[in-house]
């Protein structure tokens, strides 16, 4: 009776709590962290010339990012990630704070809408919310890895999303008739906050509608508006700045290739209004563009056409990744006369701090040198034109071959009725070497080629003819497993005459800058890579700088880098 | 699929056609092109009278440019811009009907003409003849004195025993003869004043009732002299007294008196008009406050200057009474 007795009371206590281990509440981490160290030193001509600089410089710092996710219940997740950061030379704390990096609440209701709030990654479609990737990165090397992940994980570039705060919602339904299925997705976030006396609260809300239907067709319906809010400032006039994009995809199988034919079209309003209603300023633009891509296991090909209307302006889709009004972090001042250094190819390969993480309500400033033909993603105004590309793989995946072309004609003249020609094109191989050859370690070897031309015809003043070449390189072996030497090589040369545009604060052109080119930039790498993960390693590298502009007796510089970084990415 | 190939490339085709006229921003060719003259500079109307008359110029450019036409008597020193941006010069943007810009008046005389290009080095000169100066006014203005007889003797007036009045010939804002306005007072801001009553001016009738379309016109001819504190020394008012019961007389009690007073900081003569309806109400006016041109009984002109700060100066040079808009501008 008694051992009952201790039975039933122990039942009765634990009962509760075994009941409370049921609900999936719990606490769990996860983080990323880092270990980066450079050191520049001037070498070249400039290390005699330039008496000002110092000989070297360098910093380097240590990173945590601890992500704390609480589960209250099994519908949602409270995600914040706080980061521990200290620079490399201080003492006591001096060099170390604590940042909030991300907070975001998720969650589902009833099991339908799913929600998020705080923090979140949008993206719609590239004429009205896209996060394009920046100039001279295409083809990269693998071998450069070290570098584009610091850039990417630092400003929140994860693919071609924006970072941003709001709200964001969605849920899909399935039904069984002619319609396949629909899916929402809203948003609503706040791009700019009040400014005391400055410009007004930027929002932006948006929302995509995608239906399937039976018969391989999808539509889908993509809206932004981004507007600044009347009441936040004393500003008196405001900006307004709606894009739609309606998407029709069409799919079909025959033989053994898949076939996927997409057309995006739409247009775009941007304006300025006073505080009595009336419109300072307003342009419309549309856009249209049409892909027929095919694809099988080994080959994909496409061939595309779009139209962009000089007009067509879209805050989400036309906000550059590369913020030329910026400081580089590598000697932001040379030469005697202490100039501001301008970014350069290695700025943008190498620095997260030149990047830009918010939208902008304007074009933003881009060089031509580095990106003369879209400088504003596939969302350029002003192009029309078709374009191609082609991948191919063999059988084991140990050659990769991607190639593509895209010729393009301003639809208007800038400042004459002539009108620019404008053609890119790219190359790129990968060769997994240790299939293809007698080599028994790991071997990849990569390399790629490409080029921008821009052509006007008229008279001398009217005439352009631009030219520029980025060749990349990267080779990769291991050495014992997991340990690999790595070498890589960018290389940029620009060549030809511009003519540059300056507008105002309503985007319009008012004037021009006639540009000279006769550039050549190169970087040079070897170091070595040891990979615990595709995703955790550490690299130790040493780095050949130069940057040569014939056009500027003073835009020289010869750098020589050693830099060393661990990662890890969970 | 064979359809869908062919609709992509005619919407490809449609959209490759449709590019734009027209170009977007300003033309290269005008902010960095080489000017040249494509037609000559020519004057239409030489030897004009601008009693009736005008003339306009005629010239072709390369480019939009900005240009500026400056006409200089060469008796008088009058000047005449006409400014513009294009490239062409024509009728419609330099038409001349003998107007001035810079006082004083034309007269029958020789004038240089010079065209130039505020971005450019690029001078073309060229000379013009005026055989009748041209007559201001819509018909509607009434001359209260051009000083050409002298000095009405019914103007009465008082200046400081160191100061003076006197006519003057040579150098006058129009025609020949100006009053002279000048000395140093250093007792009083009071340099002297003179009193025009509307029943002694050069021509008679009575001004217009509503006094937003009358103005009240007249030529000064300042110096550069500055006070010790780097102010312009000489400070003009103008007082406008109003009969409301028409019995002859002012009477400050039951009377406007209106007035505007401004510093003399400009070299040379200019024209300074005021509109009637502008005028500011006297402190003390007892009157009915309402402006009422049809009612003036005369105006007086003072010239004053601080006592310390020296020598002072307003020559007064045609004083005329206009309709509708100020006497230049018609």
């Amino acid at each position: 009776m008694t051992k009952f007795i201790k039975n039933l009371i122990f039942f009765l206590i634990l009962t509760p709590l075994l009941s409370s281990g049921q609900v999936a509440q719990k606490v769990w981490y996860d983080g990323n962290s880092r270990a980066m160290f450079y050191r520049d030193a001037l070498s070249g001509d400039l290390k005699d010339i330039d008496t000002t600089s110092t000989r070297s410089e360098g910093e380097g710092y240590t990173a945590i990012d601890l992500g704390m996710h609480f589960t209250p219940n099994n519908q949602i997740e409270i995600f914040s990630e706080i980061r521990i950061k200290n620079d490399f030379g201080y003492m006591w704390g001096s060099g170390a704070y604590v940042d909030l990096r991300r907070l975001s609440v998720k969650g589902i209701l009833n099991d339908r809408i799913s929600f998020n709030l705080g923090d979140m990654f949008l993206k719609q479609t590239v004429f009205t919310l896209n996060n394009f990737d920046q100039e001279l990165s295409k083809y990269e090397p693998s071998v450069f890895q070290a570098y584009r992940d610091l850039i990417e994980y630092e400003n929140f570039y994860f693919d071609d999303y924006w970072r941003m705060q709001g709200l964001q919602s969605n849920f899909s339904y399935t039904f069984y008739n002619a319609i396949n299925s629909v899916e929402a997705d809203f948003f609503a976030s706040r791009v700019r906050g009040v400014e005391w006396l400055g410009e007004p609260e930027l929002l932006m809300l948006g929302g995509t509608s995608l239906i399937k239907l039976e018969n391989s067709l999808s539509v889908a319906i993509n809206h932004v508006n981004s507007f600044e809010v009347q009441s936040s400032s004393l500003d008196t006039a405001t900006y307004y700045n709606p894009v739609t994009n309606v998407q029709l995809e069409y799919v079909k199988k025959i033989n053994d290739l898949n076939y996927k034919a997409s057309l995006d079209l739409g247009g775009s309003t941007r304006g300025w209004q006073e505080k009595n209603g009336t419109t300072i300023y307003e342009a419309s633009g549309s856009f249209l563009k049409g892909v027929l891509k095919a694809t099988n296991k080994r080959i994909m090909t496409s061939v595309g056409f779009s139209y962009v209307d000089p007009d067509f302006r879209s805050a989400g889709a036309q906000s550059r990744r590369v913020n030329y009004i910026s400081a580089p972090s590598s000697y932001a001042y040379y030469t005697n006369n202490t100039l501001l250094r301008p970014i350069s190819m290695m700025d943008i390969t190498t620095d997260p701090n030149v990047y830009n993480n918010r939208l902008s309500t304007s074009l933003m400033h881009y060089n031509t040198l580095y990106t003369a033909v879209s400088p504003y993603g596939e969302a350029t105004p002003n192009r029309v034109g078709p374009s191609f590309s082609f991948e191919y793989k063999n059988k084991d995946n140990s050659v990769l071959v991607s190639t593509e072309a895209a010729y393009y004609k301003e639809l208007i003249g800038q400042g004459t009725t002539e009108k620019r020609a404008l053609f890119s094109s790219g190359l790129m191989l990968t060769a997994h070497l240790e299939k293809l050859s007698p080599l028994k370690n790991k071997t990849v070897f990569e390399a790629s080629v490409s080029n921008e031309n821009v052509e006007r015809g008229g008279s001398d003043l009217e005439a352009i003819s631009f030219n520029s070449m980025m060749l990349s390189a990267g080779l990769s072996y291991e050495l014992f497993k997991n340990l690999k030497i790595i070498g890589g090589l960018k290389s940029f040369a620009g060549k030809g005459n511009e003519v540059g545009s300056q507008r105002d604060e309503y985007d319009q052109v008012v004037g021009y800058e006639l540009l000279d080119f006769d550039s050549k930039e190169d970087i040079l790498m070897l170091g070595l890579q040891y990979n615990f993960t595709n995703d955790i390693y550490f690299s130790l590298q040493t780095n050949k700088i130069d940057i040569d502009d014939k056009t500027s007796e003073i835009s020289q510089l010869s750098l020589s880098r050693i830099y060393f970084m661990f990662n890890m990415n969970l | 699929m064979k359809k869908l190939t062919y609709l992509f490339l005619l919407i490809a085709a449609l959209f490759i056609s449709c590019e734009k006229d027209g170009i977007e921003g300003p033309n290269l060719n005008d902010l960095f092109g080489e000017l040249n003259i494509i037609e000559n500079f020519m004057i239409v109307g030489d030897s004009a009278s601008f009693t009736s008359g005008s003339a306009y110029f005629t010239a072709k450019f390369s480019k939009i440019v900005d240009w500026k036409i400056s006409i200089t008597g060469l008796s008088s020193g009058a000047e005449k811009i006409i400014i513009g941006k294009s490239n062409e010069i024509n009728a419609t943007n330099s038409l001349w009907r003998g107007e001035v810009s810079l006082l004083p008046f034309f007269k029958e005389e020789n004038c240089s003409v010079l065209l130039t290009f505020p971005m450019h080095s690029d001078t073309i000169s060229d000379s013009f003849v005026i055989n009748g100066a041209k007559n201001y006014g819509n018909g509607s203005e009434l001359v209260v004195s051009d000083f050409e007889n002298g000095f009405n003797p019914n103007f009465t007036n008082f200046f400081q025993s160191t100061c003076l009045k006197k006519i003057e010939t040579g150098d006058a804002g129009q025609s020949d003869r100006f009053l002279v306005q000048e000395g140093t007072c250093d007792w009083d801001w009071l340099i002297g004043y003179v009193d025009y009553p509307a029943n002694h001016w050069l021509q008679q009738g009575t001004l217009n009732a509503n006094p937003d379309n009358v103005y009240f016109n007249m030529m000064i001819k300042g110096d550069s002299t500055l006070s010790p504190t780097n102010e312009a020394n000489s400070l003009f008012k103008l007082e406008f007294y109003e009969d409301e019961n028409q019995d002859g007389y002012y009477d400050q009690n039951t009377e406007d008196r209106l007035e505007v007073e401004f510093d003399v900081n400009w070299n040379g003569w200019k024209m300074y008009s005021v509109k009637y309806s502008d005028l500011i109400l006297a402190w003390n006016s007892g009157g009915n406050a309402i402006r009422e041109p049809n009612k003036i009984l005369k105006f007086r002109t003072l010239l004053l200057a601080n006592p310390a700060s020296g020598f002072a100066k307003a020559d007064v040079d045609y004083i005329v009474w206009s309709e509708g808009s100020p006497i230049l501008n018609q």
